[in-house]
């Protein structure tokens, strides 16, 4: 072994002589070489965002009637096949960009990076919230058709007095989603989950959401989603910071393969994203809880920045014909408000209870409202569930 | 009396100015494209934070207050009223993951880089190099996503150790359930920049002073002396920069601790995030934790600098 190291390292030393000097600068190099990596690296997602907001200013200078409609919405709100119907019958692209909440979307339009956007897809609250910041175009409801195909509670919303700035697109509520193989016994409210918290750590997931978060947790407690009491709110703090250690995370979306795996064993959804992943596996369950949860809308408005208007309304009266309607719904599920394309659905949607719940359901759930004042108090208690 | 020693002064001034302004025309001019790119890119944006970082608790939409230090007093201020020990919690809690991955970055990547530079045979160096920057080339976010399958409770890892377990019999390695947990981003970060240290390392120790090690051992010191004296002084700055590369980049980095790291592992990146785009959208607290990320970056590359200068000069 000896004899074996020996020639080896002279081998090794007798390489030509080197001065220390260019080691920092290579040092430097290999630096700014590492570092070029990273900025890339993180630049990358970015592009896409640039991108689209370039070609609507190009497009729009260009004066095309046509052009491109640059639409930001939630995920699987839109897909391929509705858009390319839409580029056929019209002529207008069609670009998405997503979201995965209202405040991400509502930080974009206001710091300006949201420009190119014609169509947004926000939720009722944040419809009241975005009027009050005057960021909403009042529609011109003589240039669409259909408006009295939707159902009676969709015709004077609360959020939008006459749909006077924004169209009901979907409905929906939020509720517990999980897994029968892994959970023993059969969740009924929020309670399950501060029952089981010991049987099942770690392996729940809450909403990544203040407001849907915090108002189930008051939802347990008997008080309102939309509570803008500081004792009660503080209450439901108090008791969500019980529950932090034994959840995994706050997630929205990706925890469906955990799910099916048993990794996690139950989780806060929404319903379209629910409904989805029950319908693709039967061990998969949704309920809405007996104490009551929130019941959403979803919208869709032109803000007052957009460009290309007309593609605009013409994408409006596209999602308002019921066929097409009918067509999101099958293949996107969630509840829609278009008593016409109700019709249409097939009975097995028909009487989905998670995609349509029954009257007595959706009288113990609210909508989400704003809470005035009450907003940095949720903000604060927010941080300090999300950070501590 | 007065003026005519002093003309002749501001003449002669004025001709060595412009001698000077002549000989850096050159410099000037070949500096200037990425001084202005400096000036527009970094060192306006960095004022522009600044200054919204001192008007407290401005958001989007409303008006502005009134100049003050309320968002840093919020953040470091235990007299405040606003006074929250969350923020600096989640900043220990940004340079504990920074330190962690630093030091394990160093400790997996000094072996790796002295035999690539050193031991691994001289035609395969290049490829080999190559090969570890190679995973650099897909997205990040991939690379941590993909973790997240690994690290599951029934993920890669746990089916691994029960195969083993079930191969030699006796042994029994419990499974681990490191899915967001501090394990996981410390394992996430430490993956996503440990090739960045091994690069800075191998360009350090491949420059190495051969003929150095070579006296050492003529000089009766045994691999252990010489490894311990010759090579890992000359690398020292190597070592310095490779550590500094890492602790930055792994104390900004937003989506390791994002998806491995669960309901509490808040960064201070993340919170600058949720500043911005996430929900609570308060401009002014997320400028002024900017500029405490700015701030204490600022200070670790002064520190490098002035003691990579030193070593290098006491070294030559």
């Amino acid at each position: 072994m000896r004899g074996n190291s020996v020639p080896r390292q002279r081998s090794l030393y007798s390489n030509q002589f080197r001065r220390l000097g260019p080691t920092r600068r290579r040092f430097l190099q290999g630096a700014a070489a590492a570092l070029a990596g990273v900025t890339l690296a993180n630049c990358q997602r970015n592009i896409s965002d640039v991108q689209s907001g370039n070609g609507a200013g190009a497009t729009d200078s260009a004066g095309a009637g046509s052009g491109t409609l640059h639409i930001y919405t939630w995920a699987d709100y839109i897909n391929d096949a509705l858009a390319a119907e839409f580029t056929e019958r019209t002529g207008i692209n069609v670009v998405i960009d997503i979201y995965d909440s209202n405040e991400t979307m509502l930080a974009k339009m206001q710091a300006g990076g949201g420009d190119a956007y014609s169509i947004i897809y926000p939720s009722d609250y944040m419809v009241q919230q975005m009027l009050e910041l005057e960021m909403l175009t009042a529609l011109d409801l003589s240039r669409l058709t259909g408006l009295e195909n939707f159902l009676d509670q969709w015709q004077d919303p609360a959020y939008d007095p006459g749909n006077a700035h924004s169209l009901p697109f979907s409905w929906g509520t939020t509720g517990l989603l999980y897994n029968r193989d892994v959970v023993s016994g059969t969740p009924t409210d929020w309670d399950f989950l501060w029952d089981n918290q010991d049987s099942l750590a770690r392996r729940m997931t809450l909403l990544d959401d203040v407001r849907e978060t915090m108002g189930a947790v008051l939802k347990s407690l008997g008080y309102s989603y939309n509570s803008t009491d500081p004792d009660e709110i503080e209450e439901a703090y108090e008791r969500l910071l019980e529950l932090r250690p034994a959840l995994a995370s706050f997630m929205s979306f990706g925890y469906e393969d955990a799910l099916l795996g048993g990794d996690l064993a139950i989780v806060m959804a929404f319903s379209v994203d629910a409904i989805a992943a029950t319908l693709e596996d039967d061990r998969l369950e949704y309920i809405v809880p007996e104490s009551g949860s929130s019941v959403w809308t979803d919208t869709m408005v032109i803000p007052t920045t957009a460009p290309n208007v007309d593609a605009a309304y013409a994408w409006m009266n596209y999602m308002l014909e019921p066929e097409i309607a009918t067509k999101a719904v099958e293949s996107l599920y969630f509840a829609t408000p278009n008593a016409v394309s109700f019709d249409m659905l097939s009975d097995e949607l028909k009487s989905n209870e998670d995609l349509f719940p029954s009257e007595e359901v959706l009288a113990r759930c609210e909508g989400i409202a704003p809470v005035g004042d009450a907003t940095d108090l949720y903000d604060e208690y927010w941080t300090r569930i999300t950070s501590a | 009396m007065d003026a005519s020693p002093s003309k002749p002064g501001v003449s002669k001034f004025g001709g060595q100015f412009w001698n000077k302004l002549q000989t850096l025309a050159g410099p000037l001019a070949l500096l200037g494209p990425s001084g202005l790119w400096l000036v527009l890119f970094l060192v306006l944006p960095t004022l522009l934070i600044l200054d919204i970082s001192l008007v407290p608790g401005l958001r989007p939409g409303t008006v502005p207050g009134a100049y003050g230090f309320g968002n840093y007093s919020q953040v470091f201020n235990p007299f405040d009223p606003a006074f929250d020990p969350v923020y600096i919690q989640v900043i220990w809690r940004s340079i504990y993951y920074a330190a962690g991955t630093t030091c394990a970055c160093l400790v997996l990547g000094f072996p790796v880089a002295y035999w690539l530079a050193l031991m691994a045979p001289r035609r395969w160096r290049n490829l080999l190099v190559v090969a570890f920057v190679l995973p650099l080339w897909t997205s990040s976010l991939l690379r941590a996503y993909a973790w997240t399958s690994i690290l599951r409770p029934t993920g890669l890892l746990n089916s691994l150790i029960l195969w083993i377990n079930g191969m030699v019999p006796g042994l029994e390695i419990p499974t681990q359930d490191w899915l967001y947990t501090r394990t996981a981003v410390l394992i996430g970060l430490t993956y996503s920049f440990l090739p960045y240290m091994v690069l800075i390392l191998y360009a350090s120790l491949e420059k190495l002073d051969r003929s150095l090690l070579e006296a050492s051992a003529d000089l009766g010191a045994n691999p252990r002396q010489t490894f311990l004296k010759v090579t890992v002084p000359q690398s020292l700055p190597g070592i310095a920069a490779g550590c500094l590369l890492v602790f930055i980049t792994s104390m900004g980095d937003f989506v390791v601790p994002t998806l491995l790291g669960g309901a509490s592992s808040m960064t201070i990146s993340r919170l600058i995030y949720n500043q911005f785009l996430g929900i609570t959208r308060n401009w002014g607290l997320g400028s002024s934790l900017s500029m405490v990320l700015i701030l204490a970056v600022s200070v670790a590359i002064a520190l490098l600098l002035k003691y990579g200068d030193r070593s290098s000069v006491t070294e030559t």
